[in-house]
């Protein structure tokens, strides 16, 4: 079914590309509106067709999907903060966010402060526990107010120790894609607006 | 290198919750993209009528973990055939490609762990249960980090 295919490219990062070419960044909201089954929206993707069959499982299969479902995470509308397209970190709108993995289940917030604070203040820590176990859950995001101070936190702490876990320290957010496919087209232009504009078809 | 495989395999998340009454259309859906995005609508129509829709790109590191946790819930392994069915109060829905696997669950709003407990599949609605929860906080945590807004 073709509805599929074009749904398909909803998933690609070139469909970006294409929106912001064109001058109309709502474009995608089109080919995705009419799709009837929710199915069609992931299992057409084209960057799936070289690999095995895939297993599908769940009852969102055996459902007439409402035009509704399709529309709401539609491409229109949606708020960003400005970014330049290009990679690497994203600031976010009052600081830096980094994220913290291989936290110890055990940790308490004091750690933390104690391990990071040592690069500029912490304007914010978030250390959510796994809601089953009570324990960390296993990453912790903190902000910095300053590029560098976020920049010296991952150079400095990625890769070591903190109570007895390797700890892996990067950017939370990015200004890009952060998977390159191998068909990827030319880079996307620099989106310079803050949010999107309506749905041309309005 | 294993690591390089995984960040290039398929990953796909959407999450659902809502209902529709006196108010509305009433929702919160969020989902991460194979390429790094991570969209988020809610739509409450009790105090404001405003939708808020934010997305924002995220970095590998984000998605590896948005993965793990996925992959240590196990919820792959589980299957909603036995799971309330979506109801006049409410339908949650959770879609994830991993690999070579999709699904997409659908069932009811669940209130508290009594209604896991009373169903005909408790092991794998508790498995979902907290699942939804751990990701919901994970993503807002983002949000509200990134953009300064309370979620909900």
């Amino acid at each position: 079914m073709t509805t599929a295919e074009a749904e398909a490219l909803d998933f690609e990062p070139e469909d970006d590309d294409l929106m912001d070419e064109d001058g109309a960044p709502d474009a995608d909201a089109s080919p995705r509106a009419p799709l009837p089954k929710l199915k069609s929206a992931i299992t057409g993707g084209a960057a799936s067709s070289s690999l095995a069959p895939r297993k599908t499982k769940g009852r969102g299969f055996r459902e007439e999907a409402d035009a509704e479902r399709n529309n709401r995470l539609a491409g229109r509308d949606f708020d960003s903060l400005d970014t330049d397209g290009g990679p690497g970190p994203l600031r976010s709108i009052e600081g830096w966010i980094i994220l913290v993995t291989g936290v110890h289940e055990e940790a308490q917030e004091d750690d933390l402060q104690n391990a990071f604070a040592e690069f500029g203040d912490i304007k914010n820590l978030h250390l959510n526990l796994d809601r089953r176990t009570g324990f960390v859950k296993g990453y912790a995001l903190i902000e910095y107010e300053n590029f560098e101070e976020a920049q010296n936190a991952i150079a400095q702490l990625n890769g070591t120790e903190l109570l007895t876990q390797t700890i892996i320290v990067d950017w939370a957010f990015s200004n890009g894609p952060s998977v390159r496919r191998r068909n990827m087209r030319k880079r996307r232009e620099p989106r310079g607006h803050r949010s999107r504009s309506p749905n041309r078809r309005y | 290198m294993a690591q390089y495989e995984e960040d290039n395999a398929e990953f796909y998340v959407r999450y659902y919750v809502g209902h529709k009454g006196k108010f509305g259309h009433e929702f919160l859906e969020f989902e991460f993209r194979p390429d790094g995005k991570l969209r988020y609508a809610n739509n409450s129509n009790y105090k404001n009528d405003i939708m808020i829709r934010k997305e924002v790109w995220l970095t590998p590191a984000v998605l590896r973990e948005c993965r793990r946790i996925i992959s240590e819930s196990e919820i792959m392994k589980e299957d909603d055939s036995n799971w309330p069915e979506p109801d006049r109060v409410g339908r949650q829905e959770l879609e994830i490609v991993m690999g070579n696997e999709h699904i997409s669950f659908t069932t009811s709003k669940i209130g508290s762990l009594v209604d896991v407990q009373t169903s005909k599949d408790p092991d794998g609605l508790r498995i979902f249960y907290y699942l939804v929860q751990d990701l919901k906080c994970f993503v807002f945590s983002l949000i509200s980090l990134h953009f300064k807004i309370k979620p909900i």
